[in-house]
């Protein structure tokens, strides 16, 4: 008797809950698109309002006349560029070389620099090596240029020791690239040191404290622990990375000259020549659009992959 | 984990990791901290300063006093100062809060939000339609043209979506049936947790602010809005810019001014990085689970 | 999972396409005509009551702009409203302005671009105010004649356009017992004393000459203004002869300047670094005085170069020498003032701003020095500047018209510009075309890179001149035929 009361008054107070969650959810999520509003705001003013110019790519845009429909003529003259296509080999093997590079080198230097015990030593380190950032690319490519000169330059001067003749680094192809990637990294280590010091401080220390009672070594630790522990930030990093991989110009746009163009010119520096000349902004935008696309194709390539493999993706 | 530097033999391979890692450190450190010693070097120098030496020649600070005197340098420094503040925290109150929205899995149309948003890290209508955009509706010669388009950054916010993951989902789970709201969890729960994160991405919105000027350029016309960096390029770039800074020292040269602003504009973050630091520790995530 | 990404992705499509048809007619400002001005009666011009302006080398506002502008309002009762950006920006700014419809009345500009703007209509056609203008026909004829487009004028030149002259360290001169060189073979023996330990120090740290690299793409230069010397009368870009346009590369007399210009580096005459250079780096090595000969700007440039060596070598000095026989100095084409088709009343605007600008009088005195008691204190009718070097709206020591500067010059100014005048000749602007817009940009790159190239040794003079026939010949031709059709 008293049992069937039970059941019943359960089920309706199973019903009543189910209608309050029904209600409480409603709210939560009203209350989530709220505080969503200022992102959307901010998004469509700047973002999307614009965006409606991406179609100026299908026209001929210059600042004398009204833009002029000519379809796909810019994309035509894009792609049977000789220029441009080498531009976009460029393009492609600079940006995903650095972003190798990057990725790498800035993960062991986290690494290493996780190993410093002493807070002051760790703290002191960090700060110094995350400084070249804030120097702008102008002066690091004026600071480089003096060191590499074959006036006389710091490394000419060590190599004199050696007996050997100067050597005109920066306008020699095959050193540049390699020198790029180098200043490059020069630049940059610090400040990509930065998010996987982050991620690393967010990993339990109950992890290492296990593992060490397994008497794993350090090394162990690293590749058991710590990598896997900052996995997601690294794979995340990673493709953010490769959506900006076509938007490279500043450091190669100070560090070029006339000797190495054939392997410095990418895109970004070539339309911007171009521009300066011609201004027309119908094929700027094409050459924005025809970015965009591959940059796209990559991401969500590069998501899918991350998300068979580790099961998550940033999409 | 051991403190001690010892040789005994279990510890033997770990000491001497350890001193190559200060070694190594310390040389990449030293080749980091040279250019920028010839660079302080040179702006503490009157006479011109081709060449390798990192000793000022003949030590003076008027290149600094002209800095901070000149009202051509000293106002765009404080409109920089104004446009970071602002900026950040702008930034980050858009960041934490759409990475907060984006981790709302059971939300329906959450998916249509991380696509609306990553749709506009790729996709870019380009120069002259942003203009446009911003004359009409009034926000041309404004430091708002600068601040607003910079402080939705996706990049940012898909970073801080995947530290807010990390979060344990058991957490959010007790703070519901507690009957808090999506703010108040996101205040009292969320926030706390994510120092880490937050001191980063603050720090990178920060650097962006502070080194911008495209919109500037592109947007403000009034020359008094301009901020530090515009006048930094200026002054390396262009050497018409120098005769207004120097037109109130005969002594100092120009290339000491120069580099003195190019100290000037590192500064803030010099200082700014060990603040930042602190929070940069482990296990801050972790005691919150332990219930 | 896909059909969701592809349904998302079709919605966001879907949002874009449809804004994108609201906004349809985003660029408004636009009108439909082409502002080609033709018959404009020239009736009593009324005096406008604004003038916009978008101005690149001009005085700022800290340097009391202002000023100059409250005084323009009092003198004519208009009101200048100046627009002023980033020299480095300044016609990446220019562009954005005319595609965003925020045209001024009156734009600064130069080179190929007042070709291409004044071709595509978009400035007003001022030859017969010209003509008309008693003042204008007083300015010179020669910097006139230099802006005509298709025989046609679309601006008013700010002043004379300047050129590059070649500074020698006279200390060195002096202490080698040198004289001036007066022929290229004079010259080169000079440039040898300089390359080896010329201020007796015991060390070979000087550079002969140095430069921001053998061909600059300044457009508003010409290319080989800091080498006249070595290129003589060859010329690495389009150029007359016998009134048609030819290459000035492909030309006989670019084989023999390219020769000497290996020889140069190869004997170690010029800074190794010449092909990298920028501007800054050669004026800073200049300034710690390890340069003996460099070619740059005459004029107010004379006094900065040898007041900032001063500060490193306090015993040196310069001296600004007169062409050598091969040779002449090149002054440029200036920049111009010129009134937009969209301007509302371009005779007011002609009359009260550009002639004013040019009366070699009051309004003269007022854009090219700025405002007494402010800029410049005047005692016994001669004028002391208040300001250090700054630029004013044009630089009065090269003004255009007979206007008489009050202030006191340095000497070294009128002397520099006195020994650059002697030798220039008049460059021309080069005729627009469609095809030069085009691939202008990739000729550029390349002579600049076989230039270099052949140079600095790694191709023979030969080899270099091959390969930009075989490169270029498609472009080049097609722009030749637009030239020769144009002009």
């Amino acid at each position: 008797m008293v049992k069937k009361n039970n059941s019943t008054q359960t089920l309706s107070v199973l019903h009543k809950w189910k209608k309050n969650k029904k209600i409480t959810e409603i709210f939560k999520y009203t209350y989530l698109y709220i505080m969503f509003l200022p992102i959307l705001i901010v998004s469509i003013i700047f973002n999307y309002i614009p965006m409606a110019g991406v179609r100026f790519a299908f026209y001929e845009y210059t600042p004398f006349s009204q833009p002029k429909f000519i379809g796909f003529d810019n994309f035509k003259t894009l792609l049977t560029s000789k220029k441009f296509i080498s531009a976009f080999s460029n393009t492609i093997t600079l940006s995903f070389a650095n972003l190798l590079l990057a990725t790498l080198v800035s993960i062991i230097f986290a690494l290493l620099m996780n190993e410093l015990y002493n807070r002051f030593a760790k703290s002191f380190v960090q700060t110094i090596i995350y400084l070249p950032h804030f120097i702008s690319w102008v002066v690091t490519a004026s600071i480089f240029y003096m060191l590499l000169s074959p006036n006389n330059g710091f490394v000419n001067q060590i190599l004199g020791m050696f007996g050997i003749d100067p050597i005109y680094f920066m306008a020699d192809e095959k050193w540049w690239t390699p020198i790029f990637y180098f200043i490059n990294r020069w630049r940059e280590t610090g400040w990509g040191t930065i998010i996987y010091l982050a991620a690393l401080s967010s990993i339990n220390p109950e992890l290492y404290e296990a593992s060490s009672l397994d008497s794993a070594t350090r090394l162990q630790q690293t590749w058991y622990v710590t990598l896997p522990g900052i996995m997601n930030t690294i794979i995340i990093v990673f493709i953010l990375n490769l959506a900006k991989v076509f938007n490279l110009f500043e450091s190669v746009f100070v560090l070029m000259n006339p000797m190495v163009v054939n392997s410095a010119e990418v895109i970004q520096t070539y339309t911007y020549k171009i521009g300066l000349q011609q201004s027309d902004y119908g094929y700027a935008t094409a050459v924005g659009l025809f970015k965009s696309v591959i940059s796209m194709v990559l991401v969500v390539l590069a998501n899918n992959i991350s998300k068979k493999i580790k099961g998550e993706g940033i999409l | 984990m051991q403190d001690k530097l010892s040789f005994k033999k279990e510890f033997r391979n770990r000491t001497i990791f350890r001193i190559a890692n200060y070694i190594f450190l310390g040389l990449v450190m030293i080749s980091m901290v040279i250019p920028i010693l010839k660079i302080v070097s040179d702006s503490l120098d009157s006479s011109a300063t081709y060449g390798m030496s990192i000793i000022p020649k003949h030590l003076t600070f008027s290149a600094y006093k002209v800095i901070f005197t000149s009202e051509s340098l000293y106002r765009p420094f404080l409109v920089s100062i104004y446009t970071t503040v602002v900026g950040t925290a702008i930034g980050l109150a858009l960041t934490t809060l759409g990475a907060y929205v984006l981790i709302q899995d059971k939300m329906p149309g959450r998916k249509f939000f991380v696509w609306m948003v990553f749709f506009t890290m790729i996709f870019n209508g380009g120069l002259v339609p942003t203009y446009l955009v911003i004359k009409n509706i009034g926000l041309l010669n404004t430091l708002w043209s600068v601040i607003l388009p910079l402080s939705l950054n996706v990049f940012n916010m898909i970073l801080m979506k995947s530290f807010f993951q990390q979060i344990p989902e058991s957490l959010f789970e007790s703070a519901e049936i507690d009957g808090c709201s999506p703010m108040a969890i996101f205040i009292k729960i969320v926030l706390p947790l994510s120092k880490p994160a937050i001191a980063s991405i603050g720090l990178f919105f920060a650097v962006e602010y502070w080194n911008h000027f495209f919109n500037f350029i592109m947007y403000i016309t009034d020359s008094t809005k301009f901020n530090f960096q515009i006048k930094l390029r200026e002054l390396v770039l262009d050497s018409t810019g120098l005769a207004a800074a120097t037109s109130t020292s005969q002594t100092v040269s120009t290339s000491a001014i120069q580099n003195a602003s190019i100290v000037v504009a590192m500064l803030p973050f010099l200082i700014i990085y060990p603040f930042c630091q602190k929070y940069f520790v482990t296990g801050i995530t972790m005691g919150a689970v332990k219930e | 999972m896909k059909g969701s990404f592809l349904k998302k992705l079709c919605l966001i499509l879907t949002v874009v396409v449809s804004t994108s048809n609201l906004i349809a007619c985003a660029p408004k400002n636009f009108s439909t005509e082409k502002g080609t001005a033709t018959t404009t009666t020239p009736t009593a011009s009324s005096k406008p009551e604004k003038i916009t302006g978008m101005f690149d080398t001009i005085l700022k506002v800290e340097d009391g702009q202002a000023k100059v502008v409250e005084e323009f309002k009092k003198q004519t009762g208009i009101d200048l409203v100046i627009t002023n950006p980033i020299h480095n920006q300044y016609y990446e700014k220019l562009n954005l302005a005319f595609a965003s419809g925020d045209i001024p009345d009156v734009v600064e500009m130069g080179g190929t671009t007042y070709s291409a703007y004044a071709n595509n209509g978009a400035l007003y056609d001022m030859t017969s105010l010209v003509e008309k203008s008693a003042t204008i026909q007083k300015l010179s004829t020669v910097t006139m004649d230099s802006e005509k487009i298709g025989g046609k004028l679309y601006g008013v030149p700010k002043a004379s356009g300047n050129g590059t002259v070649t500074y020698l360290r006279k200390d060195w001169l002096d202490l080698n017992n040198l004289e001036v060189p007066k022929t290229y073979e004079e010259y080169i023996n000079v440039l040898k004393v300089f390359a080896d330990d010329p201020d007796k120090n015991g060390k070979k740290d000087t550079f002969g000459t140095s430069a921001a690299g053998l061909f600059s793409d300044d457009p508003t230069t010409t290319p080989d203004i800091y080498l006249r010397e070595f290129y003589q009368d060859a010329y690495p870009d389009f150029k007359l002869v016998n009134n048609t346009w030819v290459d000035g590369i492909t030309q006989p007399e670019m084989k023999p300047a390219l020769e000497r210009l290996r020889k140069a580096y190869s004997m170690g005459l010029f800074d190794k670094e010449i092909i990298t250079n920028k501007t800054t780096n050669v004026r800073d090595k200049f300034y710690s005085g390890k340069v003996g000969a460099m070619s740059y700007w005459a004029g107010t440039w004379s006094t900065t170069l040898e007041d900032e060596l001063k500060k490193a070598v306090p015993t040196a000095s310069i001296v600004a020498i007169p062409a050598i026989k091969e040779t002449n100095y090149t002054s440029r084409v200036p920049s111009v003032y010129a009134i937009t088709s969209k301007a509302k009343n371009p005779e007011g605007i002609f009359k009260y701003l550009l002639e004013y600008m040019h009366d070699a009088g009051k309004g003269e005195l007022l854009f090219s020095r700025g405002v007494e008691n402010v800029h410049y204190k005047v005692t016994d009718g001669k004028a002391t500047m208040l300001t250090v070097k700054s630029t004013y709206f044009f630089d009065p020591t090269l003004t255009i018209s007979q206007f008489k500067d009050p202030a006191i010059i340095d000497p070294r100014i009128s002397k520099s510009t006195k020994i650059f005048e002697a030798d220039s000749q008049m460059a021309k602007l080069l005729p627009a075309s469609a095809a030069y817009t085009k691939t202008g940009v990739d000729l550029i790159q390349s002579r600049k890179e076989i230039i270099s190239k052949v140079v600095i040794g790694q191709m023979t003079v030969d080899e270099g001149l091959e390969k930009y026939k075989k490169d270029n010949q498609v472009i080049v031709d097609a722009i030749l035929n637009e030239f020769n059709v144009a002009k």
